[in-house]
């Protein structure tokens, strides 16, 4: 396995690479490296910066394609492994892809597979061939090669398809393996770029690999660029890393990267990350972790994630949040369905219904969000927005405020007064759950749960 | 047909009103069409049925879902499932502010009617009898008694659209003699007290018809017929034979029938209608959803197209549902039922449907519920026009001979979540499913950095990857 590890990757002469898509810049914050553009996909356009949940299996947590349609989602996750096993490629086949299986007219992402097998699979082993693992459903070996993933993404039909790539956890203190991994990857998406058979019709993205070190990130970024993929993702993060060290591998990256292709980080979706990391000039995100949360009684708001089984909700008549234009939080006045609190606690563990509800209100956030973040970038009010959302989700405490957003929006020249920053333990212990979560909670999708 | 000027009179102060509108060929059924009114929620044309809710919420559907995609008329609510605080504050419904706080709280679309009754239906076996004032209940903090002091409290401040009186019924098991004879003393005591506290005739209240023979509650329901009938709005059936058994005077054969008797097939539901009932709650619907199975049946028979396509032809009598969990529906691209108008089966296909059964999606119950209910929509539907045809009888004999006389057994597994009602009865399943691999390596680390959560155990459970207990 060690011979491959630093044998430098010839470009290949290929030809220009399809698009299955267009990108059009719109604007860009004036302070920070934020941008807001359009993207059209085969299945209609999205604007971003975007957040996509996460639809595993083909549908997303107990809501109808007709409720997702309604939170104002336009291109949302499937999870190629876990598709391949249920209900695989032969019936995919037959029914005539993702789109088809579930009902869904608009977008679909798809991953390569690859991420989920060695996370879930710690059987999984990486040779320059592809992932060997033992198949959940019998045992027996099988191989999943950069060829393999993107047949079953083809046959999926997704409107953006991923390289196989080899990922290696971030915090892992062997350069070299990371260094293997982060060729590998090259070399993998040279052969993903020949296997894919649907390029006007699918748009595959690359994934930057390369641990934290950032040469060896800007390395990929330079031979993966010039492969020319209609869009770019920076892989292998929220992987435990610390958050300093996921922003500044995602600022040298952005760095890096052509202006006119979409920038997509995996596996982010705190509120807080999702803000920083438009700010540091990433334009896609997607995240189990609003949905998944969702099933615990968590309503994420501006004012932070609130815990709905707790007792103080038992006799709150108020909506999930104030002011929220979701279906569940708008006032039966309104058009919506005037959801309190209460409710949602009364059925909370108790009844999916609550789930279903709070899953709504999360997505619904999720995308509002990105919507508010969008028009605060096209009117260039950016760094004042991100100050109210900071603002707003730590109570106007600048106390509380994380010392790594603090840091890496000054690497985007946005400072906050009074605020000092104080070292990340510190920071950790003063805050409660929400905060102290490793981002890497976030990147879960690969242990979705049914 | 016409109505008496008595009733019109009591009928201005009344919030809910029923007009039977036509009667089946009398000679060889009590089947009849009726219009239940109540103010402000939409009409309901009888026969018809109430879905079930628990907690307030019909499984698997959120209020949007039920205003797009459901017909029922009505939402059968347990109060039960509201109170299990009661031991140490008020609980949360009873402080809801609006004039309806049961429809307030559970975010029910307006035109849907609110029936209250103590327990759920089928009500989980009390651990203690009840007593002369009060009954047992199961809340899911266990089980409490209820009075029917508090339950006349609790009527008249949740405001439900009806309310069924509380009876004394020992759920799941066989009463004694002497407790037989007990029995319609004490519903009819306490229908009394209900009756006379109520103000302006809110809510509309259904007397229990209990599930004794009508001997041992003979002078109850002759109280009924001469004292109570005026002030009742409708009678409650936990057992439907005694329906031949009710007087027919004028005052009681104007209210609605409810039945509380858990019909287990289509085929029950039709011989009570024949009977003489109105309204029904059909626990067979949530049964079948949760057991994957999509109901497939029309009154008086399938259509023809479907007769053809889907079920071949000679005698032998159609299942009354699809087993969803078959494989043999993994590439099909027709609806659960050809020619349904619901949106699963506008919008999906069995394939979609299976595989969301198999990687235990919730979308997957959610959209056989949507199609149940629709089913039994269309049932009752085509029940009344049966009647209005006056074809009914024979319809039903129709029916018999083309279906099956009970639903099919259940295949696969019910949703993960299970409410707390399930665990004092019923089949539930054991065990998770067996895992159909297992990791070779020792160590039980399974995705680095990740905490586990409860939900997630489960996935890893289910994966063989390590047990942990459910929390
Ligand atoms: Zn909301
Ligand atoms: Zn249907």
């Amino acid at each position: 396995m060690a011979s491959a590890t630093s044998t430098p990757t010839p470009i290949p002469m290929l030809k220009p690479m399809p698009s299955a898509l267009t990108f059009e810049l719109i604007a860009r914050c004036s302070t920070t490296k934020a941008r807001a553009a359009n993207l059209t996909l085969p299945h209609g356009p999205v604007q971003l910066p975007l957040f996509m949940p996460v639809a595993t299996q083909a549908s997303l947590k107990g809501l109808t394609p007709h409720q997702l349609e309604a939170t104002g989602c336009r291109l949302c996750l499937n999870n190629t492994y876990h598709l391949g096993l249920k209900p695989g490629q032969e019936v995919l086949k037959a029914v005539g892809g993702a789109h088809k299986l579930q009902g869904w007219k608009h977008n679909i992402l798809t991953d390569s597979g690859g991420f989920q097998m060695v996370s879930l699979l710690k059987l999984a082993n990486i040779t320059e061939e592809g992932v060997r693992f033992l198949s959940p459903h019998d045992g027996t070996p099988m191989l999943l090669t950069p060829e393999h993933s993107i047949d079953l993404q083809n046959t999926i039909g997704s409107d953006i398809i991923m390289q196989l790539d080899d990922v290696v956890i971030t915090t892992s203190p062997d350069a070299a393996r990371m260094r293997e991994a982060m060729h590998r990857s090259i070399r993998w998406l040279d052969r993903c770029i020949t296997a894919h058979a649907n390029p006007t019709t699918q748009n595959l993205f690359c994934i930057i690999q390369g641990g934290l070190d950032l040469e060896m990130r800007a390395e990929c970024c330079k031979e993966m660029v010039a492969r020319d993929t209609p869009g770019i993702a920076i892989g292998g993060l929220s992987g435990g890393e610390a958050k300093d060290d996921y922003c500044r591998v995602v600022n040298t990256c952005t760095g890096l990267l052509p202006e006119m292709k979409p920038r997509y980080v995996m596996g982010i979706g705190y509120p807080e990350d999702l803000v920083v990391s438009v700010a540091l000039g990433a334009d896609m995100f997607d995240c189990v972790w609003p949905t998944r949360t969702a099933r615990f009684g968590n309503a994420i708001t501006a004012h932070g994630l609130l815990n709905i089984r707790h007792a103080r909700y038992a006799n709150d008549f108020g909506p999930v949040e104030e002011g929220c234009g979701c279906m569940c939080c708008r006032k039966k006045e309104d058009g919506g369905l005037g959801i309190t609190k209460a409710f949602v606690h009364h059925l909370a563990s108790k009844e999916t219904v609550g789930a279903h509800l709070l899953t709504i209100h999360n997505v619904w956030y999720q995308l509002a969000l990105m919507t508010s973040m969008r028009e605060a970038i096209i009117e260039d009010r950016f760094p004042a927005f991100i100050k109210k959302f900071f603002d707003d989700y730590h109570g106007a405490d600048k106390t509380k405020y994380p010392d790594w957003a603090i840091k890496a929006l000054k690497m985007t020249q946005i400072r906050f007064e009074n605020t000092s920053i104080r070292t990340p333990k510190r920071y950790q212990n003063s805050n409660p759950a929400r905060k102290t979560l490793p981002i890497a909670y976030c990147h879960d999708h690969m242990i979705e749960e049914a | 047909m016409s109505i008496s000027t008595t009733v019109q009179r009591s009928k201005e102060l009344k919030e809910l009103v029923f007009d039977i509108i036509k009667h089946a060929d009398a000679a060889l059924s009590s089947a009849r069409i009726g219009k239940l009114s109540v103010a402000g929620r939409k009409d309901l044309e009888t026969p018809n049925f109430f879905s079930l809710s628990s907690r307030g919420a019909v499984p698997h559907l959120t209020p949007d879902v039920i205003s797009a995609h459901t017909q029922f008329g009505g939402v059968y609510m347990a109060l039960e499932d509201f109170i299990e605080r009661a031991g140490n504050a008020t609980p949360p419904i009873m402080n809801c502010p609006g004039p309806f706080p049961l429809h307030t709280f559970a975010a029910l679309p307006p035109s849907l009617i609110t029936l209250l009754a103590p327990r759920r239906t089928p009500a989980v076996t009390a651990a203690v009898g009840n007593s002369n004032n009060a009954i047992s209940i199961f809340t899911s903090n266990g089980f409490q008694t209820l009075s029917n002091k508090a339950y006349i409290n609790y009527a008249e401040k949740l405001h439900p659209d009806i309310a069924v009186a509380l009876a004394d019924i020992p759920h799941g098991s066989v009463p004694g003699t002497k407790r037989v004879t007990k029995m319609a003393d004490r519903t009819q005591g306490w229908l009394t007290e209900l009756l006379s506290g109520r103000k302006e005739g809110k809510p509309a209240i259904f007397a229990p018809i209990l599930s004794i023979d009508f001997l041992d509650q003979s002078e109850y329901i002759n109280e009924l017929a001469d004292e109570f009938a005026d002030d009742i709005d409708g009678l409650a059936f936990y057992d439907s034979n005694l329906l031949p058994d009710i007087p027919e005077t004028t005052a009681l054969s104007r209210l609605p029938k409810l039945s509380l008797d858990e019909p287990s097939s289509p085929r029950h539901i039709l011989r009570q209608i024949s009977l003489g009932m109105d309204l029904f709650t059909i626990p067979f619907v949530g049964f079948a959803t949760d057991a994957g199975i999509a109901l497939d049946f029309q009154f008086p028979r399938p259509s023809q197209e479907e007769g053809i396509v889907s079920k071949g032809t000679g005698s032998a009598p159609l299942p009354l549902g699809i087993d969803m969990w078959s494989t043999s529906h993994s590439t099909s691209l027709t609806p659960l039922s050809i020619g349904c108008p619901c949106y699963a089966c506008r919008s999906h296909h069995r394939a979609f449907i299976q595989h969301l059964l198999s990687a235990k999606e919730m979308l997957g119950w959610a959209l056989i519920q949507i199609h149940n209910y629709t089913t039994m929509s269309t049932f009752f539907h085509s029940i009344r026009e049966s009647i209005r045809n006056k074809t009914f009888e024979s319809d039903c004999e129709e029916f018999a001979r083309a279906y099956e006389s009970e639903l099919p057994e259940k295949s696969g597994q019910g949703p993960r979540v299970r409410g707390y009602n399930f665990k004092s009865e019923g089949p539930v399943e054991q065990k998770k499913n067996k895992a159909p691999w297992l990791p070779l390596g020792g160590d039980d680390q399974v995705a680095q950095s990740v905490v586990p959560s409860d939900e997630l155990a489960g996935k890893l459970e289910e994966m063989g990857v390590t047990e942990q207990a459910d929390q």
